[in-house]
């Protein structure tokens, strides 16, 4: 049965119980002390080691439809997309990167060699090699606990219940129901990111999509995400045709040698 | 205990997903603040938003060793092509530029499979490269591509002055890698372009043109440094002449199509993988001019031999790095895909 996240950025309040639920639950270390000044996020990024990152945006906007003196605190528990058409995935020469049973995308540590194909191959910036273990890390979706019938740390530990676990469709209604009430109470500027394959062609949905209240890039995401291997028939096609070339030059100079 | 986790095995045990990562002791984390702080005051910019002109994606982790690759896989391969091309269609008078291929062929393959288990994480693991074979991913097509190169130049090397029956498995061995030759000296684009690097992902159509080319005149290159007879000669530069024509069209099409959305080919004109591509862009005509030049003197083939081979690597350092640039740019990946939706 098809697993994965609805993030409603609309009630996160920026606690980042989920991202010390994710360090402690999957025993990642941590990234140092660092003070970043944007905001009140010293996370900066997801990467091998940090697979929850909540993102602070300060915008001299106003909420649609509510009073906040001119300004409106964005926050958003970012997370790895478990693509339908996963770069990572696809780009994986190893098959260290599989599917699981919860149709989420998991990179198994025993097989995986390091190439570092996967980083470049994910639209959203998310899986990265790790320089001191060598290997490549992300988000599994609590594959061990979701075995369990549990549910993920994150998701668990998320006091306003920003973060939804559940089944795919079940998600997909909760999160229509969401915009819509948002709609009639004046925040108009609600929308699903990622939800499924006609909002998002590129990845053809994401398992884990996102409640924006605006731009995409605003919160630091693609506003058109694509799985690379998508766009290769033409560029095989351009190969396939210069190493014909490559055949022609050859030849062309061993037979322009004879004279 | 002090690994970062801060988990004291008296009392937690170390089962957890991410439990066996290999990190460093906790004493090595800089606990001080970072020199570098975002500048300004933490407002999002309306018009032009970016997320603290953070990243959107990740730079690839690939150090030097991966463009030298693309540069010696390349040249192996078109050797190996001009080899087996040499071989059908050469006769006797041009059997011994047929060895040299096999063997620039051979090392090419040899070091290539070094430069590549060098980059690994788990160095180790590089056979892992030949568990599946996974079409939607480049890097295992080339993998596979690049293991019966080896297999085959290998051997026909090893056999090229050998006669019956082992100098005619040497000559099979020669058309197959000949045949691997091919896709070998152009996957390397593809393998770039499938990624989501706006300045290699909008490349794709013409990169391929421009690192066949470029493969073909580093294997010139190569073969202008060895003594060559008057006939060898005159085939090598035929080839080093078609190879250069092919990276300069290659390398017009590459400026064309990153320059669609200025901040995608902005890598191209700007700072150290800007210089490095301007170098090889002048290398490689300074090459293919000297090639046309007929009848030269053993020291014009060297000094032509040296300039393909230095313009050839500033092609594949200036994409790689141009890579690099356009990865740690998030306004390169929000354009280049805002251009994509209007």
């Amino acid at each position: 049965m098809p697993k994965g996240f609805f993030t409603d950025t609309t009630v996160c309040i920026g606690c980042k119980a989920c991202e010390v639920a994710c360090k402690q639950w999957n025993q990642l270390p941590d990234d140092g002390m660092q003070f970043t000044g944007m905001s009140y996020d010293n996370t900066g990024h997801l990467g091998g080691s940090t697979w929850r990152h909540v993102s602070f945006i300060e915008r001299p906007v106003p909420m649609g439809g509510a009073d906040t003196a001119g300004m409106a605190w964005l926050m958003m528990s970012d997370v790895c997309k478990h693509c339908q058409r996963a770069g990572c995935l696809e780009n994986c020469p190893t098959g260290a990167i599989i599917r699981t049973e919860f149709d989420t995308v998991y990179v198994q540590p025993d097989i995986c060699n390091g190439c570092g194909y996967c980083v470049v191959g994910c639209p959203f910036g998310v899986i990265d090699r790790l320089h001191d273990d060598g290997r490549a890390w992300k988000c599994t979706l609590c594959y061990d606990r979701l075995k369990e019938n549990m549910e993920p740390a994150c998701a668990k530990a998320c006091p306003t219940d920003s973060i939804l676990f559940g089944e795919i469709e079940d998600l997909h209604v909760k999160a229509r129901e969401r915009v819509e009430l948002l709609h009639e109470r004046g925040v108009k500027e609600a929308y699903l990111y990622g939800a499924d394959a006609s909002s998002q062609p590129g990845t053809e949905g994401l398992n884990a999509f996102f409640l924006l209240t605006d731009k995409p890039e605003v919160y630091n995401l693609p506003p058109d995400p694509i799985a690379p291997a998508k766009k290769a028939r033409e560029a095989w096609t351009s190969a396939g045709l210069a190493s014909l070339g490559l055949l022609i030059a050859a030849a062309g100079a061993v037979l322009g040698s004879r004279r | 205990m002090s690994d970062g986790r801060f988990i004291d095995e008296e009392h937690g045990i170390l089962a957890g997903e991410a439990s066996h990562q290999r990190v460093r002791q906790s004493q090595d984390f800089p606990l001080t603040p970072r020199d570098e702080t975002y500048p300004h005051t933490p407002t999002v910019v309306e018009s032009d938003p970016t997320y603290y002109d953070k990243p959107v994606i990740k730079q690839a982790v690939w150090i030097w060793s991966v463009p030298a690759y693309l540069y010696v896989g390349g040249a192996g391969g078109a050797a190996m092509t001009l080899g087996a091309m040499a071989q059908v269609a050469g006769g006797w008078h041009l059997r011994p530029l047929v060895h040299r291929c096999r063997w620039i062929g051979a090392t090419g393959g040899a070091l290539s499979s070094i430069l590549l288990v060098y980059d690994l994480g788990r160095p180790e693991r590089f056979v892992y490269m030949l568990r599946v074979f996974r079409p939607t991913s480049p890097m295992s097509i080339g993998s596979w591509v690049l293991t019966f190169f080896g297999a085959s130049a290998g051997a026909a090397a090893v056999f090229s002055r050998s006669g019956g029956f082992l100098g005619a498995v040497g000559d099979m061995a020669g058309l197959a890698g000949g045949f691997f030759g091919m896709p070998l000296a152009g996957y390397t684009s593809v393998l770039l372009s499938n990624s989501a690097i706006p300045v290699w992902q909008e490349a794709r159509r013409s990169m391929p043109f421009l690192f066949i080319g470029s493969a073909i005149s580093a294997a010139a290159a190569i073969l202008n440094l060895f003594p060559l007879r008057k006939r060898e000669a005159r085939a090598v530069s035929t080839f080093a002449v078609l190879g250069g024509l092919l990276e300069i069209a290659g390398a017009a099409g590459v400026e064309r199509e990153t320059g669609a959305v200025p901040q995608v080919g902005r890598p191209l004109n700007h700072g150290v993988p800007g210089t490095i591509w301007k170098a090889a862009k002048i290398l490689s005509t300074g090459g293919l001019i000297l090639s046309m030049v007929p009848k030269k003197s053993r020291t014009m083939r060297r000094i032509t031999g040296v300039l393909g081979t230095l313009g050839s690597l500033c092609v594949r350092f200036a994409v790689f790095h141009a890579g690099k640039q356009s990865a740690a740019d998030p306004r390169a990946t929000f354009r280049q895909q805002r251009a994509r939706l209007s």
